[in-house]
C-alpha cells in the first residue's frame, strides 16, 4: 500500500499508473518502464494504492518510488505503508491490532 | 584475492554505408553505446555501466571494436547494445548495428578468438570473391599471414602454428 502526500493537484488512477510508470522509466529505462506494474486499488480521496508488481521487480519499483519528487511541479512522496505477498495481509496492520 | 574483474566484449560494426567505416571513433561509439544503455537501463543502469566503461580497443578497417565494463553489469551492457543504431560524428548520422563477437575476462582471450575469427573470415572471404584480381589479394595475404607466424617467435603466434 502507498500514500502519495500532495499539495493541491489530485490525480486520478489513470495518472496515478502514468506516474509510476515514468518514475520507473526514468531510473531503470525501457526495461523498467516494461515491468508489469498493477494498480489495484486507487482511493482518490486518501491519494492512496495498493500496487501488485512481480516479487522481482519489488527492488526496482520501490527505488523507482522513492525517488519521485515532483507531479506536476509540485513536491510530493511516496510512502510505502506495508508490502505483502498476501493481499489479505494488507486489510489489517498486526501492529496496531488491539486485542 | 581481492581485485576488480572486468569483462571484454568483442563486437563487430556494420553498416551498408561505406562512409561510415571512415568515421568510426572511439569516443563517437562510446558515447552511442552510452546513449543505448541510458534509454534502455535508465539511469542506474547508465551509472552501473559506466563505473569502468571504456573503449579498448577500435579498428576501423574492420570495424572492430573491443569495450570494458565491470563484471557485475556486463549483462546490462550486452543487452543493450542491439540498440545502438546509430553512430554520430562530425554532424553525421550513419545507421549501423553492432554484432556481439565474443566476451572474455580478459584482452588475451578476445585477441585469441579476434586472431582465430579473422582467418575464418579470410577464408570465406576467398570462397565469396568472384573476381580473379581479388582472390590473388586474399591468398597473398592469407599466405603471408602463415608466413610471418613460422618467422616469428611470438608466444601467441606459436599455437597457430600447430593448427595451421
Amino acid at each position: 500500500r502507498r500514500e502519495l502526500p500532495d499539495g493541491g493537484a489530485r490525480p486520478n488512477a489513470a495518472q496515478f499508473k502514468q506516474l509510476v510508470v515514468t518514475a520507473l522509466r526514468d531510473l531503470h529505462g525501457e526495461v523498467g518502464a516494461a515491468l508489469p506494474v498493477d494498480v489495484l486499488t486507487y482511493e482518490e480521496k486518501t491519494l492512496s494504492a495498493i500496487l501488485r508488481v512481480i516479487s522481482s521487480g519489488l527492488v526496482k519499483l520501490w527505488s523507482a518510488l522513492t525517488l519521485v519528487g515532483f507531479y506536476q511541479n509540485r513536491r510530493c512522496a511516496f510512502r510505502v505503508l506495508q508490502t505483502s505477498p498476501f493481499l489479505l495481509a494488507l486489510s489489517g496492520n498486526s501492529r496496531e491490532l488491539v486485542l | 584475492m581481492v581485485r576488480f574483474k572486468n569483462r571484454y566484449v568483442l563486437c563487430e560494426v556494420v553498416s551498408d554505408d561505406p562512409r561510415c567505416r571512415q568515421c568510426i571513433e572511439d569516443r563517437a561509439l562510446g558515447l552511442a553505446v552510452r546513449d543505448a544503455i541510458a534509454r534502455v537501463h535508465g539511469d542506474y543502469g547508465l551509472a552501473c555501466c559506466s563505473i569502468s566503461f571504456t573503449v579498448k580497443y577500435l579498428n576501423a578497417y574492420t570495424g572492430t571494436v573491443l569495450l570494458r565494463c565491470r563484471k557485475d553489469s556486463y549483462r546490462l551492457l550486452c543487452s543493450a547494445l542491439p540498440f545502438v543504431r546509430h553512430l554520430e560524428s562530425r554532424a553525421q548520422r550513419y545507421p549501423c548495428f553492432l554484432n556481439t563477437l565474443h566476451v572474455g575476462g580478459t584482452v588475451r582471450t578476445c585477441q585469441k578468438f579476434l586472431i582465430q575469427y579473422n582467418r575464418t573470415q579470410l577464408l570465406r572471404l576467398l570462397q565469396n570473391c568472384t573476381n580473379e584480381e581479388e582472390r590473388q589479394c586474399i591468398q597473398k595475404s592469407l599466405l603471408s599471414c602463415s608466413l610471418t607466424e613460422e618467422q616469428s617467435q611470438s608466444g601467441d603466434e606459436e599455437e597457430d602454428d600447430g593448427t595451421e
